[in-house]
């Protein structure tokens, strides 16, 4: 137990706090109907994503996944960009053609935008991947996505190419057990998504999500094999506490299970393990209460870009 | 600059070989496009003289082929990606219609995407229903994509090198039956056939008749029977369908006063519709006789191969056509 391990924390604490006040005001602004489109809360899974994208580089590709914010902003990315898009103001980062996470692009942050079909990033990163190795930048491509998502036939694709070319591409499987409405085991007759990985050749680790600082190790780890050359493929365990969308009230699932998902929180765990290194509470909260600051902050900026007029349909078609 | 005479097939080589020379982030990948040099042989050579890391074999992967060819684009590649039956790119239909050409445009312009797929289609030997099919028109129904139907060795080569400099993807429909046809080609590097710029294959001035690919030297062969009548045809081959020079279209039937389009995918919602659709709006005053569509019949594509003769106009129904349209 060190300051440093201390400052660490703290630093992925920030991250994951950063997300969850953005996904917040994201979930305000959809309950409010100013925001009409779907949203997908990955409140629970901040973990994953701030753990991972702490051990990137800026110049490293992230393919997000649909299910949280907390990704795009560990890696860099402006929130007065990503809540411009779900306000639909020129000022996002799609320029008006938004609204919502899906195509959320920040280039100079590495972030490569994202599919309405999920699944479709295995192929991308596995091009992404290609694209660093011919042009030799010792940049790893990564992809998020979910246990759902992991079915698709470009996972077999995208894997096999990869792990014969040697990419460097590093996939992150955010198992939280539910695709929709249907139960992982239920639809794919199994938990584990790593061994899929495995079969294939990629290097595998298998992580609680929940637990940030092993994601974190992990992601090192991985991402050191990765750049090597090594795919590889991480499979973080994880909860979903709300529903498939922002009012999803979640009527085919067990009350238990969410109340569960809710302890696990990877903020409180982290909380407790910041105090456990000696961090006060006042460091803790003071963490939070700056990341809620920020993002109404970014609301307030977002808000003063215009929105499109009608002819913006017709802009961007061609290069 | 001198010119050779070479098969479509070579010429497509030639396209790939000096533009992978000029410029090294064009890569190639797909099926048996390495050693083998291709199950047609368009690539031979490539892999002995660009290396392994730049022209790769593929498994039977079309999701891959089409989807990673987005992402190798995104990463700062110029990837040329064969898939071995244009039919095959109906497999890769995400990528084929969702990300390459969309990507751009979802993320609000923020890269460019310069892919050239390139698909062997239509109608040769005996390969059945889903090996002969003409999807153009699939495609062109799809915006963000731009469309190269190449009927000549020159014209191969001139807008497959296009395509590759092109920052927007091109699906390149090349013509399996055309493979083996020989056509003087120049050897100048640096000539290119833009893209939107139809080309008169034959002048005349009683009837226009627009076909491209392989339908090309069908239309040729009966406005030859034709002129031995003393009906002049005018053959308009677009070359491109997106962007489609419309202009060179309308200009021609102002002239003729009558259109007839050929083509070899299915008639129903193909290709064809939009073309006589669009002289229906804008040349209505021009036209003295109805606009004629001649194209497959909409059926799958039988594997017996003197049924498949079917299956795509053939010179007497052209000749046919352009007959009773002339004298409507």
């Amino acid at each position: 137990m060190s300051d440093q391990d201390r400052a660490d924390l703290l630093a992925l604490y920030r991250q994951m706090a950063r997300g969850r006040a953005l996904e917040d005001r994201v979930n305000a602004l959809t309950n409010s109907r100013e925001f009409r489109g779907f949203f997908h809360p990955g409140r629970g899974q901040e973990g994953i994503q701030a753990g991972v994208c702490s051990v990137l580089r800026k110049d490293d590709y992230l393919l997000y996944a649909h299910r949280g914010l907390t990704y795009l902003t560990a890696k860099g990315m402006d929130p007065v960009r990503i809540l411009g898009d779900f306000l639909g103001r020129v000022g996002g980062s799609t320029g008006g053609l938004g609204a919502g996470t899906v195509h959320c692009v920040d280039v100079e942050n590495g972030i490569m935008g994202q599919g309405g079909t999920l699944g479709s990033s295995f192929t991308l990163s596995a091009g992404l991947g290609l694209a660093s190795q011919v042009l030799k930048q010792d940049r790893i491509a990564t992809a998020f996505f979910g246990d759902g998502a992991s079915a698709r036939g470009t996972f077999l694709e995208a894997g096999v190419t990869i792990a014969a070319w040697k990419l460097p591409v590093l996939w992150i499987c955010e198992n939280n057990g539910w695709a929709v409405s249907a139960r992982l085991t239920d639809v794919q007759g199994t938990d584990d998504i790593a061994p899929r990985a495995a079969a294939l050749g990629f290097y595998t680790e298998v992580v609680d999500g929940q637990d940030v600082r092993a994601v974190q190790a992990a992601a090192r780890r991985a991402s050191e094999k990765a750049r090597a050359g090594q795919p590889a493929f991480i499979e973080a365990k994880t909860s979903r506490v709300e529903g498939h969308y922002t009012g999803d009230v979640q009527p085919y699932r067990d009350k238990d299970d969410v109340a569960q998902a809710k302890e696990r929180d990877p903020l409180l765990l982290a909380q407790t393990q910041l105090i456990e290194l000696g961090a006060s509470d006042a460091d803790v909260s003071s963490i939070w209460d700056e990341a809620v600051a920020e993002m109404a902050a970014a609301e307030d900026r977002a808000r003063l870009s215009p929105e499109p007029t009608g002819d913006r349909i017709f802009e961007g078609l061609w290069a | 600059m001198t010119s050779t005479e070479i098969t479509y097939a070579w010429a497509i080589n030639h396209a790939m070989d000096e533009e992978m020379a000029r410029d090294p982030r064009v890569v190639l990948f797909g099926q048996d496009v390495g050693r083998m040099g291709g199950v047609f042989g368009v690539t031979r050579n490539l892999f002995e003289k660009h290396g392994p890391e730049r022209v790769r074999d593929v498994s039977i992967v079309e999701h891959f082929v089409v989807g990673g060819a987005v992402g190798a684009a995104l990463g700062g590649l110029r990837p040329i990606a064969e898939v071995q039956f244009a039919d095959f790119l109906l497999v890769a239909g995400d990528e084929s219609f969702h990300k390459l050409p969309k990507w751009r445009y979802m993320h609000g312009g923020a890269f460019t995407i310069p892919v050239v797929i390139r698909a062997p289609s239509g109608i040769q030997g005996g390969v059945g229903a889903e090996h002969s099919q003409s999807p153009e028109g699939h495609y062109w129904h799809t915006p963000g994509l731009k469309i190269a139907v190449p009927s000549t060795p020159a014209d191969a080569k001139g807008l497959l090198k296009s395509a590759i400099r092109d920052d927007d993807p091109v699906i390149f429909f090349e013509t399996r039956r055309l493979y083996r046809v020989k056509g003087l080609v120049s050897d100048d590097p640096e000539l290119l056939v833009p893209f939107g710029q139809a080309s008169v294959r034959r002048e005349g001035t009683d009837l226009t008749v627009v076909a491209w690919a392989g339908m090309v030297p069908e239309v040729l062969a009966a406005a030859e029977m034709l002129a031995a009548e003393g009906l002049s045809i005018e053959v308009i081959d677009p070359r491109t369908l997106v962007p489609f020079d419309w202009e060179t279209v309308a200009a021609s039937v102002r002239k003729t006063s009558r259109l007839l389009i050929v083509h070899e995918a299915p008639l129903t919602m193909g290709p064809g519709a939009e073309i006589a659709s669009r002289a229906a709006d804008e040349l209505f005053v021009e036209l003295d006789a109805p606009v004629r569509r001649l194209a497959g019949p909409d059926v799958p594509i039988p594997q017996n191969m003197a049924l498949e003769q079917f299956c795509f106009p053939q010179v007497p129904e052209i000749v046919a056509a352009a007959r009773e349209l002339i004298r409507w």
